[in-house]
């Protein structure tokens, strides 16, 4: 069983195995690496993410997500058995005193770039083109764009009792709707990559972030409040991935957990 | 409910206001909840909030996000950024009707936003008894922070309303 540290609780040896997995991944150029992982959100097409319904009973922003990460914290740990993805508490009074978590932000590890800081932009040079005029700022300049990141001031960061808002919906439909809002306004908090759905992944504080939306969706499902999605979108496959929207309802299931200690 | 074309233009270009009358009835208010709900929200552009005051007519970009002078909260749209197909690649199809067709929506199916305004509306109304107007005021998201703003053009929808329940 995996247990995803919050980004700010990770042991030493638990950084040393994120970083050493996420190098490792960012090196591969095929189906196994980091940039074949963040275009399956985005670019290069198709845009396979899913966020607020298309259709009724089509609330699948939880569901395809926590199989998003699950498949790449999966490659990860093809590079590091250890790796865990971990997941980023923005309500902390660290995150609200330094914004983006050290770990995330920190250039350089002696002398060799930090993996988790940024990463290249693996799109076509015309898909590169259209990002930088169409939303000029989301990538670097330069012959191989990187992500970059232009964040707002820390005390922006989302709230305690705004997650505690959200953890008090009735329903899946009224919990997902609210719990997106937060995490698209944590997208524009992030800035520059961040803003924007076809490019956001190759940032690799999109995975933090989305480790910590899928660790309030666990939080919910156990609360007095949790409940699960409409029986109508429980056996929809969670394209591109094998997986229904049943198979991750139960993360222990799918071999990780948030809480600090399992005892088994 | 107000629809696009019947708002009104703000303060500042980019700001709408809508509209939406309600007022107390009796002495204790009869809803439970308070929702506005932005229908046919598009998000095949850049990313944007859009900031809701109640009865602040004259809100800009500017005007603090203060609960206690009518700001109600606000829904954030986490953009497309433009179109990266060729021709005709991000024009939504209308609805479909055929039962047999089991394709996903497209994805730049325009969205439903909520933002719940139970204790600004509560708060508005235990002041001044009615709610007349909701402004809405778009932020845009660049890449560049320093070219965030409030900017007409970015924010569409097709109707606003306010649903209470008790």
């Amino acid at each position: 069983m995996a247990i995803r540290p919050s980004v700010e609780g990770m042991t030493a040896e638990q950084l040393v195995a994120l970083r050493d997995a996420w190098t490792k991944s960012q090196a591969l150029v095929d189906d196994r690496g980091f940039g074949y992982w963040a275009g399956v959100h985005g670019l290069p097409l198709p845009i396979s993410c899913r966020h607020s319904p298309r259709t009724q009973n089509d609330f699948l922003f939880l569901p395809w997500h926590r199989a998003y990460l699950y498949f790449f914290e999966r490659s990860l740990q093809d590079r590091n058995k250890a790796a865990a993805v971990p997941w980023w508490d923005w309500t902390s009074d660290g995150s609200h005193t330094r914004g983006i978590p050290e770990a995330f932000d920190t250039k350089k590890i002696g002398k060799v770039r930090n993996p988790l800081r940024e990463a290249r932009v693996a799109i076509s040079p015309d898909d590169v083109k259209r990002v930088r005029a169409q939303a000029p700022g989301t990538i670097t300049p330069g012959k191989v764009p990187y992500t970059r990141r232009d964040p707002d001031i820390p005390d922006e960061l989302p709230r305690k009792a705004t997650i505690d808002s959200v953890l008090a919906a009735p329903t899946f439909e009224d919990f997902s709707t609210r719990v997106e809002n937060v995490h698209n306004a944590v997208h524009g908090w992030v800035g520059g990559t961040m803003t924007l759905v076809p490019v956001a992944a190759y940032d690799p504080i999109f995975w933090a972030h989305h480790a910590a939306i899928d660790r309030v969706w666990y939080l919910w499902q156990m609360s007095p409040f949790g409940v699960d999605p409409p029986a109508a979108m429980m056996d929809t496959v969670l394209d591109p991935f094998p997986m229904t929207v049943r198979q991750t309802l139960n993360i222990n299931n799918l071999g990780y957990d948030y809480a600090v200690e399992v005892i088994h | 409910m107000a629809t696009m074309d019947a708002l009104q233009p703000g303060a500042q270009p980019g700001v709408l206001i809508a509209n939406l009358r309600y007022a107390r009835r009796g002495e204790v208010a009869r809803f439970l909840r308070a929702d506005l709900v932005f229908n046919g929200v598009d998000h095949g552009g850049l990313s944007y909030e859009v900031r809701v005051f109640l009865n602040v007519p004259t809100a800009t970009g500017a005007t603090p996000r203060d609960p206690t002078k009518g700001y109600a909260g606000r829904f954030v749209v986490f953009g497309h950024g433009g179109c990266f197909g060729e021709l005709g690649h991000c024009d939504v199809p209308s609805v479909r009707r055929d039962p047999t067709d089991l394709r996903p929506g497209h994805p730049l199916v325009p969205q439903t936003k909520i933002v719940t305004i139970t204790t600004a509306l509560e708060r508005l109304l235990d002041k001044r008894g009615t709610l007349e107007t909701v402004a809405l005021v778009p932020w845009v998201y660049n890449g560049f922070r320093r070219k965030n703003g409030c900017k007409p053009g970015v924010f569409k929808m097709s109707d606003v309303t306010l649903r209470t329940y008790g």
